[in-house]
């Protein structure tokens, strides 16, 4: 698929419905109709008044003028109401559909964005998406709407009169759209980017601030925000002159169909083709029709960002999986209920999308129960085959869970079997309970709290506000070996027949790695459950039934 | 809602800018206005009595020079406004990161430091709509106003009268209105940030939550709390968009209220067809800013609590002691407490005593974060030539203790004690530090190597790499945000370079690592222990936070610390 099909894709999610969309442009076109029809009738009332006839001949112009007035503001307020529903949840179903189309990426295919090009595509480019329905369409179609409607009211009392209005209106939707273009196009595809430098800085400034410090180097990251501001800013300055401009000439545009309403019924009047109030009709109603007309160099201002911020979103979120990540086939089948866990590699070969972290061929048979230590310097290709065992990376060669190959049984299924403890562990912003509690949802506190005796936490827990306590945004309020053990205890939780340790005491001191080690092994084996530890460090003996050693992605013979 | 903070112009020199300029246009925007509607209700009227266009020509004329005059006011408002926001934007964005550099990293970590980059980033372009549409339109409401109702006025009393009555009941509906949704307005944008915070949370830990078989469900709890946000929002939106509905009715009922009583006058021949349409065609005008106030209301409550959430920071700041840490190195590091200089001076003959090796000495150090007390009167110390190995449990304060003779984030959790270093209080110029995260930026491996040397020196970036086996990662290798692009064990390796270059370049006198082999392998391990023994050699103190056996092995002296709760 195409980068344009993608973005388009992206866009078509960020459209409401027809049946949402709709009602709030008809909406909006009775309350802008009846602004044009306010001022039309006024002018009427008034010259034809001045002609002084009997009151009867004006009486329905003055229920008119009032029932215009209400129904303006009435109608505007509903389509204000309506529209905004409908982009509301336009965003929520947005925001949904993009994780879904994130899960079959992460983790392993998600390291490309980094994170505050991550947090910028995902806060700022995906609410302005929003902008599309709301800013672009909406004020678009509603002044489109307007405008034929009046050039048709119009032309029943003046084609000529008529043909000028549709010509300035032609005039001002080109000119305003097609100048706005030209000069803010490539400002305005240079400041989402830039927004995205903005943030980045900001992200790198504040998340590594102590190391800053600590160097003295403060103050050329300051200067690094600095620049970035000033390339924003320089974007965002040429982007001003461009929407300034097509108002400009849209107001211009206005000025000149009054101009040629006068130009043009002065002499109809004269020859008598129409009377003083239909001259004054024709003179004043372009002033409201160019009222409602100004939106559109803002709504194509919009267009372009939201297309921009659509590009950004679309490229965030590639359609094609890369190969190296596990897909369910379409015909995979759920893993069969108490299947036997014995894990057999035959011939296997996996890596990470990058192409690095290659391992295989590999041949390896774990049995149930087993515990077993798998060995290996940094590179070995530990944390492929870690992430291969749970299904996150796809292979070659042959991996059968209880006999049936992986991948004809669909990842979710095999990953209730085989859990793994990840290396680097994500902490939610959230309490410690939310930590744990989603690897378990019918967990009670009180296995929550036994959970967390078993990993060394029962203490530390107490210590702070137990259950509650908040762990802070990516953890920041546990240390790294606090985290490594709240991952150990979702694990535990999840109750894996096959439990992937990947590294799980990196983090923990040093006299209780040993007794963490014995805590899980014990807790693992009592229930039969199979243990497979990745570690680069030595582990006593007696913890382990066998031990292989990974050597650059191969086990020795 | 004020419609403008007093602190947002005392802190943005263009939003001061931007009032001045915006007003002198907006004067001359309103006489093109009363002109363009005089010429034309002349030209209409003089018509229908039977003028020629011949004879309006000059009438004409007149109304094309006020449309271009209009059109160039409109376009020098536009322009002039998105550059006042991108300079507001620009001058607030500096002071901001300024302060929070100001107020420290556990301060930042505090906030969280993401969703203080969205404030600081995304957050301010809030004030692009603030300034593009709400306040020119507030200066119109202004000067165009008053100017308009005084001409109408002078025209024609009456039709004057009217708008004077109906324009107050705008502002006064506006206030209510503001009233009852201000705080509603507030705790929308908070809940905005919390859900982007959330939806970021999820989208980071997708990985954990696909082996827990969770995505899904997280994806549609997402879905339901913004769909939650939704339907707050519409509650908050239906009454905020009455004020907008009130607007819209007063302006466009004065209007036919004025209308229908020129049209009885008219009849009456009370009064001419010129002055008539004259007044037509400026009472809408007269309401044109005030309507454009309400109907961007929005966009103010947006700009300003976006502008709020700034200025809330830079108060912050100002109100934090001036001792404070920042980017100014301190000249101290040492808590303020009443006793230090006291204990400074009793510290002196110390000094005198031991001339060399170099010493460092930490007594009764007490810190309290987040008014726990981490560490509790801890009294150590550390000798050149030596490696110290600093061990404890989980939750010790082994970092902190470290972080605490770096000297950062010192004054905002010092509780007492001193660090000094033969006898004098220590200086950040004397420490080459490692975190436990690596804490590397964007910009090359080597930049990161170098990080705060103005002049790098290339060959020796190269050669301490090397000296930490990582031959393999070429130093003008480009990493993405936060150090992204590299392996743990990587990142952490060049965290350690980074400190050896410093600490060789700069001559530090003491090295600090934390478990600078936690995502190490064995043979890495050895040569980074290999690099400790060398520095401390070459006369440095050598302090690291380790469990790693093969470093506590290595170690000339321990520290140990317990948790305090313990003790």
């Amino acid at each position: 698929m195409s980068e344009r099909t993608r973005t388009r894709t992206v866009l078509r999610l960020a459209q409401p419905p027809a049946r949402r969309f709709v009602p709030g442009v008809l909406v909006g076109a009775l309350g802008a109709g009846s602004a044009v029809a306010l001022l039309a009738c006024s002018a009427w009332l008034i010259a034809r008044a001045a002609e002084q006839p009997s009151i009867v001949y004006i009486s329905l112009a003055v229920v008119g003028v009032r029932a215009f007035a209400i129904a303006r503001g009435a109608f505007r307020y509903l389509e204000r109401l309506v529209t905004h529903d409908a982009a509301l949840r336009q965003l929520t179903r947005l925001r949904v559909e993009l994780l879904e189309r994130l899960v079959p990426l992460a983790p392993d295919g998600m390291n490309a964005i980094g994170r505050g090009d991550l947090l910028t595509r995902f806060s700022r480019d995906v609410d302005e998406l929003q902008n599309l329905p709301l800013r672009v369409l909406q004020p678009a179609l509603v002044a489109g709407v307007t405008a034929v409607g009046s050039v048709v009211f119009l032309w029943f009392l003046s084609p000529t009169a008529a043909i000028a209005l549709a010509g300035c209106l032609a005039v001002a939707f080109v000119a305003g759209t097609l100048l706005h273009a030209t000069v803010s196009a490539r400002a305005d595809a240079v400041i989402a980017p830039r927004r995205g430098a903005v943030g980045a800085a900001l992200v790198d400034l504040l998340s590594s601030l102590e190391a800053l410090i600590a160097y003295g180097a403060v103050d050329a990251s300051l200067n690094r925000v600095a620049a970035a501001d000033a390339a924003l800013r320089r974007a965002e300055t040429r982007a001003a002159i461009g929407a300034g401009l097509s108002s400009g000439v849209v107001s211009l545009a206005a000025g000149a169909a009054t101009l040629a309403g006068i130009v043009i019924a002065v002499p109809a009047l004269r020859s008598g083709t129409l009377d003083g109030p239909e001259l004054a009709v024709i003179v004043l109603v372009p002033l409201a029709v160019f009222e409602v007309c100004a939106m559109l160099p803002a709504a194509v201002g919009a267009s372009r960002s939201v297309r921009s911020s659509a590009e950004r979103v679309a490229s965030a979120v590639p359609d094609v999986v890369p190969a190296e990540l596990a897909v369910d086939d379409a015909d995979a089948r759920p893993l069969a209920p108490g299947a036997d866990s014995t894990l057999a590699l035959r011939g296997l070969t996996a890596r990470w999308p990058d192409g690095g972290g290659a391992i295989g061929p590999l041949d390896l048979v774990v049995r149930p129960g087993e515990r077993l230590l798998v060995r290996g310097g940094s590179g070995a290709g530990k944390t492929t085959l870690a992430h291969t065992l749970v299904r996150l990376l796809d292979y070659g060669g042959s991996f059968s869970v209880g006999g049936a190959e992986a991948r004809e049984l669909q990842q979710d299924g095999i990953r209730t079997l085989i859990g793994l403890c990840e290396q680097q562990p994500w902490i939610f912003d959230a309490t410690l309970r939310d930590n744990l509690v989603f690897a378990r949802e019918t967990a009670t506190d009180a296995e929550l709290t036994a959970v967390l005796a078993r990993v060394g936490l029962a203490d530390w827990a107490a210590s702070r506000a137990g259950l509650d306590t908040a762990l802070g945004e990516h953890g920041s309020r546990v240390s790294g070996g606090q985290a490594q053990r709240i991952a150990l205890a979702r694990a535990l939780l999840a109750d894996f027949a096959v439990l992937v340790l990947d590294e799980p005491t990196a983090n923990v001191d040093a006299d209780r790695a040993d007794e963490v080690l014995r805590d899980l092994l014990a807790a693992a084996s009592s229930d039969g459950r199979t243990v497979i530890l990745i570690s680069h460090g030595e582990v006593p003996a007696d913890l382990v039934d066998r031990t292989v050693t990974l050597v650059d992605g191969r086990i020795p013979a | 809602m004020k419609p403008l903070d007093p602190r947002l112009l005392r802190r943005a020199a263009g939003a001061r800018l931007f009032l001045l300029g915006g007003g002198a246009i907006g004067f001359v925007q309103t006489l093109a206005i009363i002109v363009f509607a005089w010429c034309t209700a002349q030209s209409v009227s003089r018509a229908i009595d039977g003028a020629t266009l011949d004879e309006l020509a000059p009438l004409l004329a007149g109304l094309g020079a006020a449309v271009l005059v209009r059109g160039a006011c409109i376009w020098a408002t536009d322009a002039a406004a998105a550059a006042a926001s991108s300079r507001v934007k620009g001058e607030l964005r500096a002071q901001a990161v300024t302060a929070a550099v100001r107020l420290g990293p556990s301060w930042a970590r505090g906030r969280g430091t993401a969703a203080l980059a969205t404030v600081l980033g995304a957050g301010l372009d809030a004030l692009d709509a603030y300034f593009g549409k709400y306040v020119p339109q507030l200066i119109l409401t202004v000067i165009a106003t008053p100017l308009l109702v005084l001409v109408m006025l002078v025209q024609d009393p009456l039709s004057g009268v009217i708008v004077i009555i109906t324009l107050p009941l705008i502002p006064v509906f506006m206030i209510l209105i503001g009233w009852a949704t201000q705080a509603a307005q507030k705790r929308s944008w908070s809940r905005l940030q919390l859900l982007s915070a959330a939806f970021l949370d999820v989208v980071g830990g997708l990985g954990t939550l696909k082996i827990f078989g969770r995505q899904h469900r997280q994806a549609a709890r997402i879905g339901a709390v913004t769909d939650d946000y939704r339907r707050d929002t519409m509650k908050v939106l239906r009454i905020s968009f009455l004020s907008g509905f009130v607007l819209e009715l007063a302006a466009s009922l004065s209007v036919a209220i004025v209308a229908v009583q020129i049209g009885l006058r008219l009849l009456d021949g009370a009064m001419p067809l010129s002055v008539g349409l004259f007044v037509l065609l400026l009472a809408p005008e007269a309401f044109l800013p005030v309507r454009g106030v309400g109907v961007q209301f929005h966009a103010a409550a947006d700009g300003l609590a976006a502008a709020n959430d700034v200025l809330g920071i830079l108060d912050e700041a100002d109100a934090a002691p001036a001792t404070s840490e920042g980017a100014e190195p301190p000249s101290t590091s040492v808590a303020g407490s009443p006793g230090s200089s006291a204990a400074a001076s009793a510290a002196a003959p110390t000094r005198a005593r031991r001339p060399s090796p170099a010493h460092l000495e930490i007594t009764g150090l007490s810190v309290a974060h987040d008014g726990a007390r981490v560490l509790d009167g801890v009294t150590a110390g550390a000798s050149a030539g030596a490696i110290t190995v600093v061990v404890g449990p989980s939750g010790a304060g082994k970092s902190t203790l470290l972080n605490a003779i770096a000297g950062l984030d010192g004054a905002t959790y010092h509780d007492g004690g001193m660090i000094l270093l033969d006898g004098r209080p220590l200086d950040r110029a004397d420490v080459a530090w490692s975190g436990q995260q690596p804490g590397l930026v964007s910009g090359t491996v080597a930049a990161n190597v170098a990080l705060g040397d103005p002049a790098p020196d290339e060959a020796r970036v190269a050669a301490t790499l090397a000296r930490v086996g990582l031959n393999d990662v070429a130093p003008s290798a480009p990493l993405g945000v936060g150090g992204s692009g590299l392996s743990g064990g990587q990142a952490q390796r060049v965290a350690i370079a980074r400190a050896l270059y410093r600490l060789e370049g700069r001559g530090c006198r003491i090295l600090l690592l934390d478990e600078p082999s936690s995502a190490l392998d064995s043979a890495s391990e050895q040569l980074v222990i290999g690099e400790l023994r060398s520095a401390a050699a070459s006369g440095a103190i050598v302090i690291v936070v380790s469990h790693r056996p093969a470093l506590i092995a290595a170690a000339d002296a321990v520290i140990g610390l317990e948790e305090v709760a313990r003790v």
